[in-house]
């Protein structure tokens, strides 16, 4: 998929794909198209009338119920940023744009450089142009709107019709089909041509700000929203060509910090850009630094000793009384024995864990050094996160948590994929283990989560959680219930995994064998890639489930998307009863973010072969 | 060995990460370690002593410490002490309840009981925005009292004899005094005159898992009439299918009904609520843990200061004014002469801050109620000197 030729206009030439594929018959013209598919014979005509018309009933059903007069659309837009953000303050929004801002520079970077996306031919884009205007027309002349908000639309919905044409009797037919433009131009287009019209379309400009509410219909939207997107489209797209223009040996050094960088992203907006922590620079300098150079220098020279090669049984004894050092820092805090830095307990923990994975990387001094070099990055990571996590926040905010809306829907979702990950792989790893107690505890676990609705571990956590906790502990409920949902969506993923590792052949194990890998080298290098390719498509199912199914935590008392839309916003005076307008956007919100994880997941099959091999 | 040992580890590892990476805002315990935190005055309860290191729950200490309580009252161990300490009111509200605690756009509480939440805090912290609104189900808004998550409930609680014993909560004066009322169409031949008796044989729908289905049952068995009794999820589709036909009556608490025949009576329709008397009983007002009379004195008196400053007609534009040339008892709850505040464990001018910052009763229900169409005039809601009952003892 690797393109030589950079370049913004349209990609001439044939893909290799597009080569390997079996000739095509020459594409029919639209009317005769639609007499061979749609009216071929008199009873494939019947079923086409009769399902047209049930279709065409549903559309007109949808297009008069959301152009309908009664519907108030004003309270779903000035309610916008209440959906999106909740109550973030609004003096530092500047912090919400820059965490839009990061996410769309990694897009722009990363697609650029790995030079994502597919090729898409001229001729499935002149449909595309082409069924978009006749639906557009079709769905117009149904609707309920006046003739100036129909002729409007009808001149949209032509001129995209007349696009479509255009492009598919301007090119002729050869042409049309092994001519390919790049997705990435497509999507960024579209982004553009969107924001662009931010500028020019009068959506209406609807805002509360300071108390005041503004109602203008007929104009352009408010320049706090248009600003702050045009700078976003001109991030991602400059972006974007500034990872297709840059030199092969810059590419190479930025792909890791790049793939660091999306691992970490959720940390770094959540807790750094939107958090803003007010650093107290004294102690960061006296106790964090130094503390986090330790761990880092202590802890390396101890796992360069570590993993000498011919250590044996000291290494592993080693290992195991860091590991209960560690255990009884933990114990300690639980009893309230004596006080120490999480951190520092949390420092101990990783070394133990570290320690005891030694004695893999016994061998040459590069490959102690990888350990080593690991764990340092490790320790500064885990270190730099604890320490802005710990540190309190400038923002004024009142309330459990500082996100809501949108924010908190994708927070909620992100978090839980993120934990619930690794959290899965080794409950997979432990139900498929040698050991009975691993497999039962494992099995006890999956199965006691699997048989438990999620709205109840949700409300479990939410309400019950803290009457559980030592004096003194208690948890915020957002913790509380991203810990439960991390929980159940771990049993879930355990599954899925668990099916791709049992999809690992006997002979993968005895080749790893043979080749003398350690049990965790042939877990780590053979069984689990294999595994995990296979699972892709259950784990993106359970992505996308974990994406809708946070809409569950507006049951608890959380105000995510679902809760905003569903209770707060009817509930204002202003906009009594505005419901179903909020249901419709945020079905559209959920859709657009469950719809690229499934586009992407099919990418991602493709790429890696699955169901070929 | 190991490895099966490692993955068991990781796994802990995993969730310790995780209950410490997310319990960072409330988990004093990893804060205070170090010993820089000094700004932290419970520290003294983190170093391991079981029981009384719970300074945070006045509603759940009642069971073990009974003869303790006067020593409390005096050395200030109470909620009200928790709250100052903090320098925050924890203040348990609804989030979506019509015109008494809604999102506003912009993202702040605003209500009826949204404001009485910020009275409180400016009586007890002097800033009426030192609150942090915690939005509670129906369904936990008791427990979240009873594990100290909560300072105070405004949530337009309905004050019970089960809820007052049973329960384990106390009840402040009663702010709003609301009845489940029924809204019909005028043009199906109901007026404001009609009676439960009227609706014999219509549709009459309201939102599941609430009182006011059990009322509409009991009224309608007491009348000796039948009806069909459609319930749905909640009120906004109550309401749609009452606009579509659906329904030819709905019931539920008369603010509520008020608030929707303001926004959504369409035109051409005239929509009637009746009967005159409601059919049952809904006085709201503050909800607290029970066994702290300093607490319960605190959010008492605050409603009471409120009532009493709309009774001599002091707004909060004319507060100093009032302190300077008022009456007596206005002078003394404002905090100038013979104030009682300090014995109360407030500072002596926490009423007039109450009243400057958040206004007396009559704003704070116009400011939220009036545009939903909810006046006082002629209501239950009316100062007992014009015939209703809000009413409050003399400050002296």
């Amino acid at each position: 998929m690797e393109n030589s030729q950079p370049s913004l206009t349209i990609d001439d030439g044939v893909l290799p794909q597009a080569a390997a594929l079996p000739p095509e018959e020459p594409s029919l013209p639209p009317g005769e198209w639609i007499k061979k598919n749609l009216f071929s014979t008199p009873f494939n005509a019947v079923l086409t009338v009769v399902f047209g018309a049930i279709a065409l009933f549903f559309i007109d059903l949808f297009v008069d119920f959301v152009f309908s007069e009664e519907r108030r659309w004003n309270g779903t837009a000035t309610n916008l940023r209440l959906l999106m953000t909740q109550g973030y303050p609004e003096s530092q929004y500047i912090r919400i744009w820059v965490s839009v801002g990061f996410l769309a520079a990694l897009t722009g970077l990363c697609s650029g450089i790995w030079n994502a996306g597919d090729a898409v031919s001229m001729k499935r884009i002149s449909t595309w142009f082409m069924s978009t205007g006749a639906f557009g027309i079709i769905a117009i002349a149904l609707s309920p709107l006046d003739t100036g908000g129909k002729t409007t639309w009808f001149i949209a919905s032509a001129v995209s019709l007349a696009i479509g044409l255009a492009l598919w009797y301007g090119l002729g037919d050869q042409k049309r089909r092994s001519t390919f433009v790049r997705t990435p131009y497509l999507i960024y287009g579209a982004i553009a041509a969107i924001v662009a019209s931010l500028w020019v379309v009068p959506y209406g400009n609807y805002t509360f700000s300071d108390g005041v509410l503004t109602n203008e219909p007929d104009s352009i939207v408010a320049f706090t929203t248009r600003w702050p997107w045009l700078v976003m489209a001109f991030i991602l797209i400059g972006t974007y060509i500034a990872g297709r223009f840059a030199p092969a040996s810059a590419a190479r050094v930025f792909k890791p910090i790049l793939i660091g960088l999306w691992v970490l992203s959720p940390l770094i907006i959540v807790w750094v850009i939107l958090r803003d922590p007010e650093l107290d620079w004294d102690h960061v300098i006296s106790t964090d630094i130094p503390m986090a150079l330790g761990f880092i220098l202590i802890g390396g020279a101890l796992l360069y000793a570590l993993s000498k090669p011919g250590l044996g049984e000291i290494g592993k004894l080693a290992g195991f009384g860091l590991l209960l050092f560690a255990a009884f820092h933990w114990l300690a805090a639980f009893f309230g024995w004596y006080p120490m830095l999480q951190k520092a307990r949390l420092s101990f923990l990783f070394l133990a864990l570290f320690a005891m994975a030694a004695a893999n990387f016994a061998g040459d001094r590069r490959t102690r050094l990888q350990l080593v070099f690991g764990w340092g990055i490790f320790m500064a990571v885990l270190h730099y996160f604890a320490t802005m996590i710990n540190t309190a926040s400038t923002l004024e905010f009142r309330g459990d948590f500082f996100l809501g809306g949108y924010a908190l829907t994708l927070f909620v979702s992100v978090m839980t994929l993120m934990l619930s990950f690794p959290l899965g792989v080794m409950l997979a790893l432990a139900r498929t283990s040698r050991l009975p107690i691993f497999r039962l505890l494992s099995t006890v676990y999956i199965e006691a989560i699997r048989g438990v609705p999620l709205i109840t571990i949700l409300f479990f956590f939410s309400v019950v959680l803290n009457l559980f906790l030592p004096n003194g502990m208690s948890v915020s409920e957002t913790a509380a219930v991203v810990t439960g949902y991390t929980l159940f969506s771990a049993a879930y993923l355990a599954e899925n995994v668990r099916g791709g590792l049992q999809s690992i052949r006997r002979g993968q194990f005895e080749a790893a064998d043979a080749l003398g890998l350690t049990g965790s080298q042939r877990t780590g290098f053979i069984v689990l890639p294999q595994a995990l390719r296979v699972s892709i498509p259950p784990l993106v199912g359970q992505a996308i489930a974990t994406y809708k199914e946070t809409s569950l935590v507006a049951i608890v008392g959380l105000n995510d998307l679902t809760r905003i839309a569903n209770a707060i916003i009817p509930a204002q005076s202003e906009f009594l009863g505005v419901q179903m307008e909020n249901l419709i956007l945020i079905s559209f919100i959920y859709w657009v973010g469950a719809f690229s994880m499934s586009k992407y997941s099919q990418k991602l099959e493709r790429r890696l072969g699955v169901g070929e091999r | 060995m190991t490895m099966t040992l490692k993955r068991l580890l990781a796994l802990l590892a995993a969730l310790t990460l995780l209950v410490a990476a997310c319990g960072d805002s409330s988990d004093d315990d990893s804060a205070d370690g170090g010993g820089d935190d000094a700004g932290q005055d419970d520290g003294g309860s983190d170093d391991g002593d079981s029981d009384d290191g719970d300074s945070d729950d006045g509603g759940s200490d009642d069971g073990d410490s009974d003869d303790g309580d006067e020593v409390e009252l005096t050395q200030g161990d109470g909620v009200l002490a928790a709250v100052q300490a903090r320098g925050e009111l924890n203040c348990g509200v609804s989030g979506a309840a019509v015109a008494f605690s809604t999102l506003d756009a912009e993202g702040n509480m605003v209500g009826f009981d949204a404001d009485y939440c910020r009275a409180v805090a400016a009586a007890v912290l002097g800033d009426a925005e030192a609150v942090n609104f915690v939005e509670l189900t129906a369904a936990e808004r008791f427990t979240a009292v009873q594990t100290g998550d909560v300072d105070l409930l405004m949530r337009n609680t309905t004050w019970t004899q089960s809820r007052d014993t049973d329960v384990g909560m106390d009840f402040g004066p009663t702010t709003y005094y609301d009845g489940q009322q029924l809204m019909a169409r005028e043009g199906d031949g109901f007026s404001n005159a009609s009676g439960v008796a009227d609706i014999d044989g219509a549709v009459v729908c309201t939102n599941a898992g609430t009182t006011t289905e059990q009322n509409i049952s009991d009224a309608a068995a007491a009348a000796g009439i039948s009806i069909t009794l459609n319930t749905f999820e909640d009120f906004n589709i109550v309401t749609e299918n009452f606009i579509s036909g659906a329904c030819d009556i709905i019931t539920t608490d008369g603010s509520g009904l008020v608030g929707r025949k303001a926004e959504q009576q369409p035109d051409g329709e005239e929509w009637v609520i009746f009967p005159a008397t409601p059919i049952s009983k809904e006085p709201l007002g503050p909800t607290y843990g029970q066994n702290d009379s300093q607490w319960a004195d605190v959010i008492n008196w605050v409603v009471y200061a409120t009532i009493i400053a709309d009774e001599k007609g002091v707004t909060s534009g004319d507060v100093d004014d009032a302190l300077a040339n008022g009456d007596a008892e206005i002078v003394r709850l404002f905090g100038g002469e013979g104030e009682l505040q300090s014995a109360m464990g407030l500072s002596a001018d926490a009423f007039f801050q109450v009243i400057s910052q958040v206004g007396n009763y009559d704003e704070i229900y116009a400011r939220n109620l009036n545009p939903v169409g909810l006046t006082r005039d002629g209501s239950a809601n009316a100062a007992w000197t014009a015939g209703g009952l809000i009413f409050a003892p003399p400050a002296r």
